[in-house]
């Protein structure tokens, strides 16, 4: 008999749970495995060597071998190319720039020559290489029209159908529907326009979760026609965000999160000043100057307020809403700021508000001028179509009364994430044909007859419009690693195009909308965005009146009642709609602001939490319009009172081994709050009622482990202002000593000699005034340094394993608190207190200066990691790679980044100032004999900042932009007392606070 | 108890050895446990019990060797965990052996005659529970030995500069000294053993370890020279090895652990720990072997009175480390103890300061020194809390440093309990074995502090 062991007492308690999560942790591993050194085990491991020779014959079966010796021209094994392509969230294509090795793409970054990335990207972008290589997605064309579901292939499936979609195209496409997702792809809106002209009688319907429907109907209202606003937040001297994340997860935040910045520098020209009025914490409302927090529903009374009190005219006179003090003084002095800055100032506005909110601020920005300066418009190209809500409410109508015959569901989830109220999922087994094409066969795959893989977007050739209307092509960096197909190469299958290759179709378009000219073409591919396709701005003017802002009630005090209390969806921070939720690395990517993994919960005011007795943790039950829900609360501070902010996308039944499978016995992650959110109010209702369940659900929280107790409050409080040092920029200017007054005790002297440093002396600065806490950073060390995943229970038990973190502090109120964002990366300290008790010397200082970590030489006593004031060092506390051997995660591997070692169990590890990509610089330098430039080497969290708040250099460089940092007044080391002289700086973040106001936010307590 | 009839009673300590004893009385004594046919009932059962534990342990070692150090409750920040804080515990009670042997030997004081064996034999095998948990505790247990300063041929020799390192060699220093003066002190014994041997293996097996001793003048000689040698040896060891386990802690900088008090802090608990140690062990072992007369009230009643002397020392210990907190005026520092003593481990720090401050505090009155039951409290009482100082410096340090961000909350997995429980059954294996096999007390030296041993001076 084998011994069977336990890890904890919770593995006992609850063993289901258990095991669901370890078989997350180590997707498609038998938790038993682990444990138990048997005979089943060997067995299983002879049985998986067998399935895994199988398997790596079914995915490459026509293998093509490239003889080296006439290999392509510029491939030279070994060394990494670029290649430009995209990928498109929400209609808006993402520029991007892929690396990849020996043919295999490793990492993201985004396209440098693109203005709308300039080299950054979301952490969206970053993590989309893992989906690529999910061995989720592994799979043919499953077919379910017979009673067992049968695999095959996309051949197979086109000649199944062919009678089917040729009888279509006689009988002009009479019963069919298309469901799509929001593109700007030019090919896409070709072949839907060929589509529907040869065969008038189909539909294309769109759907998103998350869509654009509000800004558009917007503006209609207010200028006749669809246009796209594009701010020019750098010419803006005051900014007004209504419920809207500009910097965060809006259209250009990349964009706008750098021309933000741009005008963040205390020390050079006047600074912008970011005023954002939301119910819950978003990107934008973390980096603002002043925050008004607020339930989404007075945000329209609010505006409404707003421009009464600057004298917009037609404004209705002064709303009820100011006789709530806290909102009539933020009001005014927002009110008179923006009087002040007429034509330099800019609003805007999220797509969570009703249109007519949306059509006020169009109007209010002409009235203040800046229309034409801080804001111009894009026209949308393309004929009106319905609303998202609207389109999906007459496809399920269609489909009730039986005028549905053939849907395709090109590549969305709607089983999953459509409203609730309409109940797509028995709508759709009413179709007599449906097909899926998606990435995964998720939830709507399983509820089809045929599911169809689709490839992903760095597989395939792709085109589609750039925020700023730029015509973006991507082009393929592997073959389809499944067999996979494009959503235009499924498209022109089923309309029986005369091409079916995506390179044709892609082209076809180019040739005929833009030019046949090779040499463009090929510099387009090259460039990755046609030269000059950017949409020419317009200035439109606000026509007529618009019709009345959404009524508000009950808003002259803060409080509701329990049973009227608001409840707003949002997409999630890390998983979007659902769409990323089979991504480990955004599953464990640490929320940005309540620091949680693995999760999401129902946001809710500390105020609420008090009367409604409930704490983070507890779960509570909502109910609205007889839905109802149990879900995780957790206590915000800063959320708005009367609202409860539910995150979507989690919950799935169908993500994979990762984000939740019925099918393989994997518990989804989080909670479905889709199965709250109808079509009648897909953004916020309010009517909400909250009660407390006796239960309480563990959430895997990276900062704030547990609920911190007084004492711990009180420590907090003291050392704050020193960790993380904030002023204001009327008090930075007149005494710019203010950031280094913190640090004052005896002479720091040394035990050990200076280090001499010949060469280089790599050094890095942190500006907190620019971070926003996006997390990109975060996501591209993990991609760059093959940083592995741990689960949520190993979360739970303090061993995630990011290199950089980002720590969050709150200060102030807590009903509205300031947040700042602190990056940790390793401080690679000059007296590094890890190398001094590493018994074996495995922790090194280079000549260079780093805090070199040689794993081969790591025994793992975890010393370095007790001594290390800053926690930034990970250990290996298991083999986080033990699955990689299975048959089915062989795919899995082709994501390492070939030049980072991969960490065995038991050895420490931690960031290296992306060393790799300084050792490359360094041969390339040498080569051409000459030093290494300022700005080569960019370590890949530096890179991806789209507020380029992270800056890396040579310190011995007097001309580096690293010295100069690290030279400012504002710069300090963190703990500079204990002497580990660390080479990374922050530099202090400066806010520019309103006077008016700034009695409202003293940085008193923490 | 020994009743007052006389000024003498008053005025004279007690006898060593009491009762009507000679020479040949003492000696069976001792002898009669290691030969008897069969042990007590009492030895088998606890000799069972510990090796359930024992092979739990090995068992747990095989499946964290396996499976990797995350079978803990270790994280990040806190490191170390049970495993190291079961290191300090028992290094530290392997302080009183040797301190009794030899430093008590130096300073002439008979009274250590009777426990010193007993002492010694529990100081062998504390540090082999010890050393087990460095050796494992590390991320990759099969390059261990890359602590210890192996030449090889890349040249690669450990980091001098590490308290780690440092430990190495003040553990396995003392390992190997305490085991040498063990032995040393056996051997006149083991001869006597072997010249009472009724059968032929044991005569074989007792005659290889008594080294060929028959007793002469020259061989005495020889042996007293050398023991002292060892005891001068070995005393500073006794105050090296706890220094150096505390320099762990000292020399580093983490709030909490870097003080420069650490290491006569540390010595005095560790032998606050040992005695407690040795009194938890000597007093069922004289009542169940019939040794009371060698084991005497008058040894418990000392070690009741180091046990109050050490106690102190360490709750003073524990003051001043408030003291120099906010004397200091580090708010890093300042915090660490607070957080001690009102944070989420304060039920840790109070138990600590209960058992180990407070409780020894009732042996300032005799009744309490010479009481049984009270004494086997307190003992017990003591190791508890010497287990929760070092749980209270490691974890509670640890779970709450410089940065508010990278706080956290420890907690135990079975496995750390069940691997501690496992050392205590390799403990008394050893420790039982010991009782069956080797002399519990010190036949010879007991024999030196009798009467009949200093006729002479009565002449």
């Amino acid at each position: 008999m084998t011994k069977r062991y336990y890890r904890s007492a919770a593995s006992i308690e609850n063993e289901a749970e258990f095991r669901s999560l370890l078989a997350r942790e180590f997707p498609g591993v038998d938790p038993e495995k682990l444990d138990e050194p048997s005979r089943r085990r060997f067995l299983q491991l002879l049985g998986a060597s067998a399935a895994l020779a199988a398997a790596a014959g079914c995915r490459w079966e026509d293998e093509k071998i490239a003889v080296e010796n006439e290999r392509a021209a510029n491939r030279i094994p070994g060394v990494p190319q670029h290649f430009a392509s995209m990928m498109e969230l929400g209609g808006i294509a993402a520029p991007l720039l892929l690396t990849t090795f020996d043919g295999r793409p490793v990492k993201v970054e985004g396209n440098p020559d693109h203005p709308m990335s300039n080299g950054a990207t979301t952490h969206w972008a970053q993590a989309s290489i893992l989906s690529m290589y999910d061995p989720d997605r592994v799979g043919g064309v499953i077919d379910r029209t017979g009673e067992e579901e049968v695999e095959t292939t996309v051949e197979a499936f086109a000649t199944a159908n062919r009678e089917a979609f040729m009888t279509l195209r006689r009988t002009r496409g009479e019963g069919l529907r298309i469901l799509a997702g929001s593109t700007s792809s030019p090919t896409v809106e070709d072949m839907r326009t060929r589509l529907l002209a040869a065969m008038p009688s189909a539909r294309w319907v769109e759907w998103e979760p998350v869509s654009g429907d509000h800004a558009r109907e917007g503006s209609r209202v207010a200028f006749g026609e669809e246009y796209r606003p594009l701010y020019h937040v750098d010419k803006a001297d005051v900014i007004v965000c209504l419920d809207d994340d500009l910097l965060g997860s809006s259209a250009a935040a990349l964009k706008w999160s750098r021309d933000f910045s741009s005008r963040r520098d205390p020390d050079a020209g006047t600074m912008n000043r970011l005023y954002a009025i939301e119910s819950n914490f978003s990107t934008t409302g973390a980096a603002a100057d002043h925050r008004l927090p607020l339930r989404s529903g007075l945000v329209g009374a609010v505006l409404a307020a707003l421009k009464a009190e600057i004298g917009v005219e037609g404004a209705m006179g002064a709303s009820t809403i100011l006789s709530n003090e806290r909102i009539a003084k933020f009001v005014k002095a927002l009110a008179a700021d923006l009087k002040a800055h007429r034509g330099s100032s800019l609003v805007t506005v999220g797509p969570h508000q009703p249109a007519a909110v949306h059509a006020h601020v169009h109007r209010l920005n002409q009235w203040l001028g800046n229309a034409g300066k801080t804001v111009e418009y894009l026209r949308v190209p393309g004929p009106a179509r319905p609303s998202h809500v609207d389109g999906m409410r007459a496809l399920v109508d269609d489909m009730n009364a039986g005028r549905v015959k053939t849907l395709l569901v090109l590549g969305g989830n709607p089983v999953y994430d459509a409203p609730a109220d309409l109940d797509f999922a028995a709508a759709y087994a009413k179709v007599a044909r449906t097909i899926h094409v998606g990435l995964y066969d998720d939830e709507t795959g399983k509820a089809s007859q045929w599911h169809v893989p689709m490839a992903h977007p760095f597989e395939t050739w792709s085109d589609a419009r750039a925020a700023d209307g730029s015509w973006v092509v991507g082009q393929p960096t592997i073959a389809p690693l499944h067999g996979g197909k494009s959503a235009i190469e499924i498209l022109a299958t089923v309309t029986v195009d005369e091409l079916t290759d995506g390179y044709d179709l892609i082209r076809r378009t180019f040739d005929e909308k833009v030019s046949t000219d090779e040499q463009t073409w090929r510099k387009c591919i090259h460039d990755g965005v046609l030269a000059d396709s950017a949409t020419a701005p317009e200035t439109p003017s606000v026509k007529g009146s618009l019709p009345a802002m959404p009524a508000a009630s009950g808003f002259a005090t803060d409080a509701v009642e329990n049973g009227q209390l608001e409840l707003n969806f949002v997409p999630d921070a890390r998983l979007y709609d659902g769409r990323f939720a089979n991504n480990g690395w955004l599953q464990e990517l640490p929320d940005f602001m309540t620091k949680a993994t693995w999760d999401n919960m129902a946001l809710l005011s500390p105020h609420d939490a008090a009367a409604l007795d409930v704490e983070t943790g507890d779960v509570v039950t909502l109910e609205i319009d007889g839905r109802s829900l149990d879900i995780a609360a957790y206590v915000m501070p800063g959320h708005a009172i009367g609202a409860v902010t539910v995150p979507l996308g989690y919950g799935r039944t169908a993500a994979g081994v990762i984000g939740g499978s019925t099918a393989d016995g994997v518990d989804p992650v989080g909670f479905d709050t889709y199965k709250l959110r109808t079509a009648a109010a897909p953004h916020f209702r309010s009517g909400l009622t909250v009660t407390k369940t006796r239960r309480t659900h563990r959430l895997a929280m990276v900062q704030d482990h547990h609920m911190i107790d007084t004492v711990g409050q009180e420590g907090i409080e003291e050392r704050l202002d020193q960790l993380v040092r904030e002023a204001d920029v009327e008090t930075y200017r007149q005494n710019p000593d203010i950031v280094q007054s913190h640090d004052h005790g005896p002479p720091l002297k040394s035990l050990w000699d200076p280090h001499p440093y010949e060469g280089n002396r790599w050094g890095m600065a942190i500006d907190l005034t620019n971070c926003t806490g996006c997390n990109a950073c975060v996501v591209a060390c993990q991609a760059e340094n093959n940083i592995p995943i741990v689960g949520k229970e190993r979360v739970l038990e303090g061993r995630e394993m990011h290199w950089l973190r980002i720590d969050r502090y709150f200060s102030g109120d807590v009903a509205d608190p300031a947040v700042v964002s602190q990056p940790l990366p390793c401080q690679q300290c000059e007296n590094a207190p890890c190398e001094q008790v590493c018994p074996v010397g495995a922790t090194q200082h280079s000549e260079e200066g780093l805090n070199d970590m040689v794993y081969n030489r790591c025994v793992g006593t975890r010393y370095c990691s007790n001594n290390c004031p800053y926690k930034v060092r990970r250990f290996n506390f298991f083999n986080y790679h033990l699955t990689l051997g299975d048959a089915e995660n062989e795919v899995l591997k082709m994501v390492f980044n070939p030049e980072v070692t991969i960490r065995a169990r038991g050895v420490m590890e931690k960031c290296t100032y992306c060393v790799q990509r300084i050792a490359s610089a360094r041969n390339k330098a040498k080569l051409e004999r000459r030093a290494i430039r300022d700005g080569e080497i960019t370590p890949a969290c530096a890179q991806t900042c789209p507020s380029d708040a992270i800056r890396f250099g040579d310190l011995n460089d007097p001309a580096a932009r690293v010295v100069k940092d690290h030279g400012n007044s504002r710069a300090y080391s963190m703990l500079a007392y204990l002497n580990v002289k660390p080479r990374t700086a922050y530099l202090a973040r400066i806010t520019n606070p309103n006077p008016a106001l700034a009695g409202a936010e003293k940085p008193s307590a923490h | 108890m020994t009743t007052i009839t006389s000024p003498k009673d008053v005025l004279e300590p007690p006898a060593l050895v009491q009762g009507d004893q000679d020479f040949a009385s003492v000696t069976d004594a001792v002898c009669a446990p290691v030969e008897a046919k069969m042990p007590p009932t009492i030895w088998f059962a606890v000799f069972g019990a510990a090796v359930v534990m024992l092979l739990v342990l090995f068992g747990l070692i095989g499946h964290l060797i396996w499976t990797g150090v995350g079978v803990w409750g270790n994280q990040i920040p806190v490191a170390w965990g049970w495993p190291i804080v079961n290191f300090v515990f028992w290094v530290g009670i392997g302080h009183a052996g040797t301190l009794i042997s030899a430093i008590l030997f130096l300073f002439r004081q008979q009274w250590r005659t009777g426990i010193n064996r007993f002492a010694e034999a529990m100081t062998i095998f504390a540090v082999i529970c010890a050393g087990l948990f460095p050796g494992i505790h590390i991320g990759r247990v099969w390059v261990a030995y890359w602590l210890f300063p192996i030449p090889n041929q890349m040249d690669l020799w450990p980091q001098f500069r590490s308290p780690l390192l440092w430990d190495v060699f003040a553990v396995s220093t003392y390992f190997t000294v305490s085991l040498l003066f063990w032995f040393l002190g056996l051997v006149p014994d083991l001869a006597t053993l072997r010249d009472r041997a009724t059968t032929k293996a044991r005569k074989l097996i007792y005659g290889i370890f008594a080294l060929g001793w028959r007793g002469s003048a020259r061989q005495w000689h020889r042996y007293e020279r050398a023991y002292l040698i060892l005891a001068a040896l070995s005393t500073p060891l006794v105050l090296s090895v706890h220094s150096v386990v505390s320099f762990d802690f000292a020399v580093s900088q983490l709030p909490g652990w870097h003080t420069t008090i650490f290491p006569p802090y540390f010595v005095a608990g560790a032998i606050f720990s040992g005695f407690a140690m040795v009194l938890t062990l000597a007093v069922p072992a004289r009542a169940i072997y019939g040794i009371k007369h060698l084991i005497t009230m008058r040894h418990l009643e000392a070690m009741n009175k180091v046990i109050l002397a050490t106690g102190m020392m360490v709750g003073y210990a524990y003051s001043i480390e408030f003291f120099i907190a906010w004397y200091g005026g580090n708010p890093f520092e300042k915090f660490a103890f607070i957080n001690r003593a009102l944070g989420p481990y304060a039920w840790a720090y109070w138990t600590m300061a209960l058992c180990n401050v407070v409780s020894p505090q009732i042996f300032w009155f005799k009744k309490a020194r010479t009481s049984i039951p009270i004494m086997m409290v307190v003992a017990i009482l003591v190791n508890v809390g010497m287990w929760f100082e070092r749980f209270v410096i490691v974890v509670t340090s640890l779970s709450r440093d410089f940065l508010p961000s990278s706080w956290g909350y420890f907690k135990p997995t079975a496995v750390d309990v069940l691997m501690f429980l496992g050392s205590f059954g390799l403990f008394f294996t050893l420790f039982m074995l010991f009782l069956k096999f080797l002399p519990m007390v010190a036949i010879a030296e007991v024999k030196g502090v009798m009467p009949q041993a200093h006729l002479k001076k009565h002449h």
